[in-house]
């Protein structure tokens, strides 16, 4: 049965997954393994999800599913994918929930807060290379879009869909 | 620190808030290009700021307990918000919500990957779209920065965080359990030398 492997695999690599790009080889390794897919079109997934929004796992889970089995084996897929959070997580939320008030779990928190901040502020910087100094030329019409998103959200507190959509029409414009 | 809203208890009352953060997940999820941070910033704005539900400190422990777990940071996030603010029912309402836009979009540009992957239209567009993502992340620094940054120790933690992230490729986790440990250390050794001065 295509869509339990897929479902199965799924979960495999959802469990092995740590943020960002950390699936990628875990994906590349499941896809030859079981045969559905080439090297080439593991790296097509990665293009597509740089493409499309929402998180990189999920979008790998419906390209593959749907490339393997169809709308159904996407659907298996993604629900693999999703597995360790529904369950995993779930039970962590409830057990901070719980121990919230303890001596211990405060200073966890208290120190654990900055370094996910710190996280942000470095995706932040990484981004700011990737997207300002692609392949090592200065891209001034990301930096010009960037900054007018940065003034239209921070200043004119708008949402940011809108800041989404006013800064895909800008790339319209300017970049050649 | 108490939720402010508190869990609703009648069986209707959970179902509103369910669609409630279905629907705010399913309409945020379509416009989260860059890995899913904006999506905090969606969060800080719509919860924190606007309805008040929850405080910029219990955001963050949302995202620490999310990024220390295996699993999609995003997904992660939105079922520990939906437990907190409505139970079982609502974290797996907010899962399906912030996935569904991923798995509706990835199901148009499968079948036209070759159109779209040659436009250079699209690829115009997507520059834009992903120099707005730098803004977007950096005004969720911005907005989680009083929550995290209360003290010296929790300054050296965040500079020790970004300096780790950028410069070597240890894994997130390790980062934040390592962290974790350390800062736990000093808080103790700090009480212990407090409980020391009021002694003498």
């Amino acid at each position: 049965m295509i869509y339990l492997r897929l479902f199965f695999s799924f979960i495999k690599i959802g469990f092995s997954s740590f943020g960002g790009l950390s699936l990628v080889p875990v994906i590349n390794q499941e896809m030859m393994t079981n045969g559905w897919m080439t090297s080439q079109e593991v790296q097509d997934i990665i293009a597509i999800a740089e493409m499309t929004p929402g998180s990189l796992g999920i979008n790998c889970a419906t390209f593959a599913g749907m490339r393997v089995a169809g709308l159904a084996g996407g659907a298996a897929a993604t629900l693999g994918v999703m597995m360790p959070s529904l369950t995993l997580c779930l039970i962590a939320a409830i057990f901070v929930e719980k121990f919230r008030k303890s001596r211990t779990m405060e200073d966890i928190l208290h120190s654990v807060r900055p370094i996910c901040l710190g996280m942000i502020a470095a995706t932040a910087l990484t981004l700011m290379q990737t997207n300002f100094l692609p392949s090592g030329i200065f891209c001034w019409q990301a930096l010009v879009i960037a900054v007018i998103a940065g003034v239209v959200l921070m200043k004119f507190k708008a949402n940011i869909p809108i800041v989404v959509l006013l800064s895909a029409g800008l790339g319209l414009l300017l970049v050649r | 620190m108490q939720h402010k809203a508190t869990r609703p208890s009648r069986p209707v009352e959970v179902l509103h808030r369910a669609w409630l953060l279905f629907f705010f997940f399913f309409r945020i999820g379509f416009f989260t290009f860059g890995g899913g941070w904006s999506i905090i910033a969606q969060m800080t704005r719509e919860f924190v700021e606007k309805r008040k539900w929850l405080t910029n400190e219990e955001l963050m422990d949302m995202v620490s307990v999310a990024q220390s777990l295996p699993g999609i940071m995003i997904i992660n996030c939105s079922v520990q918000f939906g437990y907190a603010l409505g139970g079982v029912f609502c974290a797996f309402a907010a899962a399906l919500g912030i996935a569904l836009p991923s798995f509706i979009v990835l199901v148009v540009v499968t079948f036209c990957y070759n159109e779209l992957s040659q436009n250079i239209y699209v690829a115009r567009a997507l520059v834009g779209v992903r120099a707005a993502v730098v803004p977007i992340i950096v005004s969720a620094t911005l907005r989680l920065r009083k929550a995290a940054l209360v003290d010296k120790l929790s300054w050296a933690l965040a500079i020790f965080a970004l300096c780790i992230c950028l410069f070597t490729n240890l894994s997130r986790i390790v980062v934040i359990i390592i962290g974790g440990i350390a800062g736990l250390l000093i808080l103790n050794i700090m009480a212990k030398k407090k409980d020391k001065e009021e002694e003498a």
